[in-house]
């Protein structure tokens, strides 16, 4: 009796332990760096595995090799070196947010995703703590009205606005409105294409004849484009990722629809990727809005990143995706170093960070790799240039310089 | 039952009574200290974490009674938690109701639906049902992306912080407070209802519904109250789980959501009070576990660049098979065992 | 009216390519009454054998694809080994779950050996378009269309008239009594899931040469499940006719309902068809209805 009394005593007191060590050792790992003087710390969550882990995995490894070459190189910013945090969300909302409190949490001054999605995830409970971070990919909800969130590049909506105004201009003969149709993915990738074209296609004057959607998983757009065929459009712009991409061009030209209208394409989908999946006939002549460089141009930040990306991450030679996330690094490198200098580096909290940083941005030329980054008032886009593209030979080349898109004035709730 | 020997009942009342000896209360007791001084020592990270981990016990529960309980298995409990989810983000973005309304018309509209989609379950069962809820989810999540003068579409849609008399939860910290609460009353509702009228009728169509129907129960009514049950329990998870991200968009509520509660329910065991508990922290540690482990792993053994990308879902669609092949009764049976053995430790036979 | 025409045609070369992924789960009910949910996931596997084989390794195009047959075969004989031989007699809820775990570990699997989520297959088939009147169709689509055909035509023949087909059937039927007449159940079981594999393998090349690897095919093999529950799960005639009409009904009904509804409604049509069988005929065209004894 007495040693079952015993056995169940020390079986209470383990159970007690353990219940209460459990949330300790975690408390121990959410914060197990310390803080020092000599070391700014940043937090990056990326999509790293999960379904975008296509885009994630170069970008991560890309803006980890920019903070790496800076911090050995440049000797960090200001003579600080920058400590990275980073986490992989998974592309999964539930652990965007868990990452988004482990980042505040372990005192980083700012923070970046990779997509719209997890920053969409993520942008809540960054606005209530006021804690700041740019999306490299994002979508017009994030930066109307502007928060403590910003977006890297211009958004899908800002392809959409660049394109209509390069077409007007430069493709355009005909009399009266052009006629174009929207062909979208079903998620925010082509919701912010259509946002845009709402908002801008009357006062542009561009007759909006439909708008299509399409699945990721498609097999056939035969159906949609015939309806299309019937409205006879001047243009068609999509606003997808390659591979659904690749078979609305593919039953464009079976369909004898293309080539005969002009085809626009948002920067998601005008990759490589696209010309091996369609192959290179069928895509001749598709125009499509980038907002980066692309490998090999003759821009300064170039030899530093082929030089990185080589040596530790030969597989992503030659991925833009790199290229963006390359300058997402440069970007906090040059946000940081405002900061620093404006406010010294005993004042740095999230908010001077975003007050005298992100804030402070004025025409910071990002090595080149995209347009120049300016904070305005009002806008929290930090680029907002594209290059108009266009695929020939299965090459996709420039044919414009930086185009800046205009803020539209979106309105959301 | 699991009692020491010596445990003697001299009421019904007491026979039924969920604690029952002296060290049962005294355990329940170190338990609620230590979960409500729990933000006293977690940071917001993990606090997070055992949010998303109450909220998921809520939602698996409701797959408890549907699936581990009634039989009626369902793929699209996702959908489900999404329809709650919508329902209190736009009652309480765009109407402005208060929170504890859009709580209760999340579980109550989330109920409804999942009744609908259910209706089905009288005429067929098993891989029919399965495929009819997989259905429901991607009609859900399509309804919900398209209709966007309601739901803001694929933009998505904010959510305010929930304020219930006065007090406004806005921290991690207040969160957890709520999402305990909840979890601990819905467990108990869990709990109780399996002793119920309902509750028995659950188990016996499970068990045979032909045989369950010949004994006068009514299979219609029966198997649409666990719809009901189940998905309302879901609409109130999706509510909770709205309200701690602050903003909605449909890709939060994805079809392999749907399967990883069924695998947590395995893993946690079916048809048992405590196996969702067990299933969801096992599965959350788990990945919590590999997402922390892999990116080193693959960095120190340089292993192809897949490793971190396959290895979660390979680890849990291993774990599901194994349990089901080796251990189906799950965690629960195990705990069981545990606790029989502990009792009679030493002399164990 | 031209677009009708043009709606008709793609509806059934493309609901044919559903027919052939649900053939491969008639297969596996038929004969060892499992419910295959990782349909997709087999799909999308064999398309990654076929990627590794073609592109990675640049076998000429015969002879890799007969190792991707060789390789789905193995496949399938290790999942009915593994997986499925320890659940023999256990609930049929087991039977549906534990496929969901080897959707899972098969997603692992594939994110595991080809990290890149988008792949380009080498065309296999030729892609002219034929003019049908004022229609348009792809050769690669008749050609898949007109092998799925083939493939019924063969399956069919081999449960009727081959000794182990029988056998399959009588399996499906009743167990007991097969082991009776000392039939070797297991491998009946093993030889059903081998078959199923090929088929998928054969789908997801078909597939993926046309639009290129994706996790998409998953989404593709969830629309196959619409064409089982509308042809009845047992019957390789029912898939073979309900693949078209989801096909037809995805395309005119998606071609007419655009504009009535949201845009993407084409994408839910099979998924409401299913909801619409389950209330009026859940067993489906051609599937058999079980008549239960306590």
């Amino acid at each position: 009796m007495n040693c079952i009394k015993l056995s169940k005593a020390t079986g209470l007191a383990c159970l007690a332990l353990m219940l209460i060590s459990i949330p300790l050792l975690g408390a121990g790992c959410g914060s197990d760096s310390e803080d020092t003087v000599d070391k700014v710390k940043v937090g990056f969550s990326i999509c790293y595995t999960g379904v975008a882990a296509e885009k994630g995995r170069p970008m991560g490894n890309a803006k980890l090799d920019c903070i790496k070459y800076i911090n050995e190189e440049l000797g960090g910013v200001a003579g600080y070196e920058i400590e990275v945090i980073w986490r992989d969300n998974e592309y999964d909302a539930a652990k965007a947010t868990t990452i988004i409190n482990e980042l505040i949490d372990a005192g980083c001054l700012m923070f970046t995703t990779n997509s719209s999605a997890m920053m969409t995830a993520s942008a809540e409970t960054a606005n209530r703590e006021d804690f700041p971070g740019f999306a490299v990919f994002s979508a017009p909800a994030l930066t109307n009205p502007p928060q403590h969130i910003y977006a890297q590049m211009p958004d899908y909506g800002d392809d959409w606005a660049a394109f209509a105004n390069y077409y007007l201009e430069n493709i355009w003969q005909g009399e009266g409105e052009p006629k174009m149709a929207l062909h979208l993915l079903n998620n925010s990738t082509g919701a912010g294409a259509k946002a845009a074209a709402d908002l801008l296609a009357d006062d542009l004057g561009i007759d909006l004849v439909t708008v299509e959607e399409h699945d990721a998983s498609t097999i056939s757009e035969i159906d949609s484009l015939t309806r299309i065929m019937a409205l006879d459009p001047d243009v068609l712009y999509i606003s997808s990722t390659p591979q659904p991409t690749s078979i609305i061009l593919k039953d464009a030209v079976d369909l004898g629809l293309y080539p005969g209208v002009t085809v626009g394409l948002g920067h998601a989908s005008i990759t490589d990727e696209l010309v091996e999946l369609a192959g290179a006939d069928v895509v001749e002549g598709v125009y499509g809005v980038y907002p980066t460089v692309n490998w090999g141009d003759d821009v300064p930040a170039m030899d530093k990143m082929t030089e990185y990306c080589q040596q530790y991450h030969p597989e992503d030679y030659g991925n833009m995706d790199y290229i963006t996330s390359w300058a997402e690094g440069l970007i906090v490198a040059e946000i940081l170093r405002l900061a620093i200098e404006n406010v010294g580096i005993e004042n740095l909290t999230p908010q001077a960070v975003e007050e005298h940083g992100f804030k402070a941005l004025n025409n910071f030329n990002v090595g080149g790799l995209h347009g120049p980054v300016t904070y305005t008032a009002g806008d929290n886009r930090l680029s907002k240039s594209v290059r108009v593209f266009q695929i020939s030979g299965g090459e996709i080349m420039p044919i414009t310089g930086w185009i800046d898109a205009p803020q539209i004035p979106y309105v959301f709730d | 039952m699991d009692l020491p020997a010596g445990v003697r009942n001299f009421s019904y009342a007491k026979d039924m009574a969920i604690f029952r000896t002296k060290t049962h209360w005294a355990m329940l007791l170190l338990l609620f200290v230590v979960l409500f001084t729990l933000p006293l020592y977690l940071g917001n990270h993990w606090l997070n974490v055992a949010n998303f981990v109450g909220i998921t016990i809520i939602a698996v529960t409701g797959l408890n009674i549907l699936t581990g309980y009634c039989g009626q298995l369902s793929i699209g409990h996702a959908g489900f938690i999404a329809v709650g989810a919508y329902t209190s983000a736009v009652l309480t973005n765009r109407f402005e109701l208060p929170f504890l309304v859009g709580l209760i018309c999340a579980g109550l509209l989330a109920g409804f639906v999942g009744m609908l989609f259910g209706i089905p379950s009288v005429r067929v069962k098993g891989f029919y049902l399965a495929i009819s809820t997989i259905a429901a989810q991607i009609i859900i999540i399509w309804v919900i992306n398209h209709w966007t003068n309601i739901t803001g579409g694929f933009n998505g849609i904010a959510v305010p912080e929930p304020v219930i008399a006065g007090i406004t939860f806005d921290t991690q910290g207040e969160f957890f407070y709520l999402i305990v609460a909840i979890t601990i009353l819905v467990i108990f509702f869990a709990k109780n209802l399996a002793r119920t009228r309902p509750g028995r009728a659950f188990i016996a169509i499970r068990d045979n519904d032909l045989a369950a129907e010949v004994m006068g129960i009514n299979l219609f009514r029966y198997k649409l109250l666990a719809f009901f049950i189940g998905c309302f329990l879901a609409g109130i998870a999706g509510s909770l789980m709205a309200h701690l991200m602050g903003f909605l968009s449909a890709e939060n509520f994805h079809i392999t959501d749907s399967i990883l509660y069924i695998g947590m329910l395995i893993i946690g065991g079916m048809g048992t009070t405590v196996g969702p508990i067990f299933g969801v922290i096992f599965i959350k540690l788990l990945d919590k576990g590999i997402s922390f482990l892999s990116p080193t792993l693959e960095g120190a053994f340089n292993l192809p660049a897949g490793f971190t990308t396959g290895i979660g879902p390979m680890v849990f669609g291993l774990v599901i098979i194994l349990f089901l092949i080796i251990e189906p009764r799950g965690l629960a049976h195990r705990w069981q065992l545990f606790k029989a053995s502990y009792r009679l430790w030493p002399f164990s036979y | 009216m031209d677009e009708l025409l043009q709606f008709v045609i793609t509806g059934i070369t493309v609901g044919t390519v559903y027919a052939l992924i649900a053939l491969g789960f008639v297969l596996v009910w038929k004969s060892s009454g499992v419910a295959n949910l990782a349909l997709g996931q087999l799909v999308l596997i064999s398309s990654w054998f076929a990627y590794g084989m073609l592109v990675q390794l640049g076998l000429p195009a015969w002879f890799g694809l007969i190792i991707v047959i060789v390789l789905s075969l193995m496949l399938g004989w290790i999942i009915e080994r593994f997986v499925l031989r320890p659940l023999i007699a256990q609930p049929i809820l087991s039977l549906i779950t534990v496929t969901l775990g080897l959707a899972f570990f098969l997603e692992g699997l594939v994110s595991f050996t080809w990290p890149k989520s988008v792949a380009a297959l080498p065309h296999i088939l030729p892609d002219q378009v034929i003019h049908i009147g004022t229609a348009v169709v792809s050769m690669e689509y008749l050609l898949a269309a007109a092998i799925s055909l083939i493939l019924f035509v063969l399956l069919s023949l081999y449960f009727k008239y081959n000794k182990m087909g029988i056998a399959m059937r009588a399996t499906a039927d009743d167990q007991l009594a097969v082991q009776a007449c000392g039939i070797p159940v297991t491998k009946i079981f093993s030889r059903s899931w081998m078959f199923a594999c090929v088929l998928a393998a054969i789908g997801g090349i078909l597939m993926s040469s046309i639009g290129g690897i994706t996790y998409g095919l998953v989404h593709t093999g969830l629309k196959a499940f619409s064409v089982v529950i509308l042809g009845g799960l047992d019957s390789f005639l029912g898939a073979m006719v309900a693949g078209p009409i989801i096909g037809l009904a995805e395309n005119v009904g998606g071609g007419y309902l655009t504009p009535l509804t949201w845009p993407g409604v084409k994408d839910v049509i099979p998924f409401i068809i299913i909801i619409i069988v389950m209330f009026i005929k859940p067993y489906g065209l051609f599937g058999e209805e079980r008549i239960e004894r306590i």
